[in-house]
C-alpha cells in the first residue's frame, strides 16, 4: 500500500484518522470529553471544518491497515470490545452534542481524504445535524414464546379448524399423513401469526413517529434468549412525543406479555439509522 | 418517574450494539474498504463464538438434537409402515 508520507517526517508513515462522528463546530465551545481512541492510547480529537466538527483518533498504519483490520474484525473477541469501544464513545458524544454516527470502522488514509470527503458532503451534514437534534432514535424488539404462539394457532385458528374436520373423516391410514401436514400448516399459521401481530403493534408505533425502518431478525444463538425474536424496528421520534411513545409501549407490554409476546425498547441512540449521507 | 427515564439505556445488551454499529446502512465511506463489507460473513462468526461460549446451553441443545432425531427415526418408521398398508 502506497501511503504518502507526512512532511518533515519522511521516515514516518501518515497516521490513519479513525472517524466516529460529526458534530456541529458551535457545539464544541464545550470541550470534547476525554477518551482514549481504538488503539486504547492515542487520545481523541476533534479536526474542525469550519461549521462542523469531525471527532476521531490516529491510528498506526501499520497495525490498524486494510489487511491488518480485516484480520482484527474477523476475529469475533476483537470486534465485540472495540465494536463496544465505538460505541460507548458514540454515547458519550450523543450526551453532550448533537452527531451524526459513523458505523465501525470508518477510517481514512490521510487527513487530505478525509477533508475531501466531508467538503463534498458539508452542506447536507449541516442540514443533517439541524434537522435530528430535536428527534430520538428508538429501537424496538419483539419476541414471542413461540410455543405459546403455536397452541394459540392450533386451536383457535380458522384455517386449522376446518382442515381438522376434514382429517376426521379420513381412513386411519390418511389421517396420519394428514395429521402430519396439518403440523406443517400450523407452523405456517404461526409465522403469519407473528407476522401480523408483530406489524400491528409496528404500525401504532410508527404513527407517532417520524421514519421508521424494520431491521432483520436475530436468531437465537446470537440473541442468547429462549424466546424467540420475531420483530425489530427502530423509530426516529420528536423529543416531545418519546413519553408518549413510551407509555404506548409500556401499555402494550403489559397487555400482551402474559400471552407470551415480550417487547424490548432501547434509545435513546445516537442516530445511527436516520442520519444517512449521499 | 418519567417513561424515559424508566427506559433510558436500560438492558443494552451486546446484540443491541452489535446490531446497530454493523449495521449494513454506512452513513459516510471511509478509505478502508474491510469496513466490514462482508458483513454477513463477520455475523456468521459472530454465532459461531457466542454458541461456543454457552458451552451449558449448547450440551442441552445437542442432548436435545440426539432426542429429536431418534424421534424422527421413530415417526419415519410409523410413515413407513402407514404408507406400506394404504
Amino acid at each position: 500500500m502506497n501511503l504518502p508520507k507526512a512532511k518533515g517526517e519522511e521516515s514516518t508513515m501518515e497516521k490513519l484518522i479513525y472517524l466516529y462522528g460529526i458534530i456541529p463546530s458551535a457545539a464544541t465551545s464545550q470541550p470534547l470529553p476525554r477518551l482514549k481512541g481504538l488503539d486504547g492510547e492515542s487520545d481523541l480529537f476533534s479536526l474542525s471544518f469550519d461549521e462542523i466538527d469531525a471527532v476521531v483518533c490516529e491510528l498506526d498504519p501499520e497495525a490498524y491497515g486494510e489487511k491488518e483490520l480485516e484480520k482484527k474484525t474477523n476475529d469475533a473477541k476483537w470486534l465485540h470490545k472495540y465494536a463496544f469501544h465505538h460505541h460507548e464513545v458514540l454515547m458519550k458524544l450523543y450526551e453532550n452534542y448533537p452527531i451524526i454516527p459513523m458505523k465501525f470502522c470508518t477510517i481514512y488514509t490521510s487527513y487530505e481524504s478525509l477533508k475531501s470527503t466531508i467538503d463534498q458532503h458539508k452542506q447536507h451534514m449541516m442540514e443533517l445535524l439541524e434537522n435530528i437534534a430535536d428527534k430520538e432514535e428508538w429501537i424496538l424488539k419483539i419476541y414471542c414464546e413461540a410455543d405459546k404462539v403455536k397452541e394459540r394457532v392450533a386451536g383457535y385458528n380458522e384455517t386449522v379448524e376446518s382442515k381438522k374436520e376434514e382429517i376426521a373423516a379420513m381412513s386411519p391410514g390418511r389421517q396420519y399423513l394428514e395429521k402430519r401436514k396439518l403440523d406443517q400448516l400450523i407452523d405456517q399459521e404461526a409465522e403469519k401469526e407473528k407476522q401480523a401481530f408483530s406489524e400491528k403493534i409496528h404500525e401504532d408505533l410508527a404513527s407517532l413517529s417520524i421514519d421508521t425502518e424494520v431491521k432483520k431478525n436475530w436468531n437465537k444463538d446470537v440473541t442468547g434468549r429462549s424466546d424467540e425474536m420475531c420483530w425489530n424496528s427502530v423509530y426516529l421520534l420528536e423529543k416531545s412525543v418519546v413519553e408518549s411513545f413510551l407509555s404506548a409501549i409500556k401499555k402494550k407490554q403489559k397487555e400482551w406479555e402474559d400471552a407470551g409476546w415480550h417487547m424490548e425498547v432501547t434509545g435513546p441512540w445516537p442516530s445511527y439509522h436516520f442520519a444517512k449521507i449521499s | 418517574m418519567s417513561q424515559r427515564s424508566e427506559f433510558n439505556n436500560k438492558d443494552v445488551g451486546l446484540i443491541d450494539i452489535l446490531d446497530v454499529v454493523l449495521d449494513k446502512g454506512v452513513a459516510l465511506k471511509g478509505d478502508l474498504i474491510i469496513s466490514i463489507a462482508g458483513i454477513d460473513l463477520v455475523y456468521l462468526d459472530l454465532r459461531v463464538l457466542i454458541a461456543s461460549v454457552e458451552t451449558l446451553i449448547e450440551s442441552n441443545k445437542e442432548t436435545a438434537a440426539k432426542l429429536s432425531s431418534k424421534q424422527l427415526d421413530r415417526e419415519k418408521e410409523e410413515l413407513d409402515r402407514v404408507i406400506n398398508q394404504s
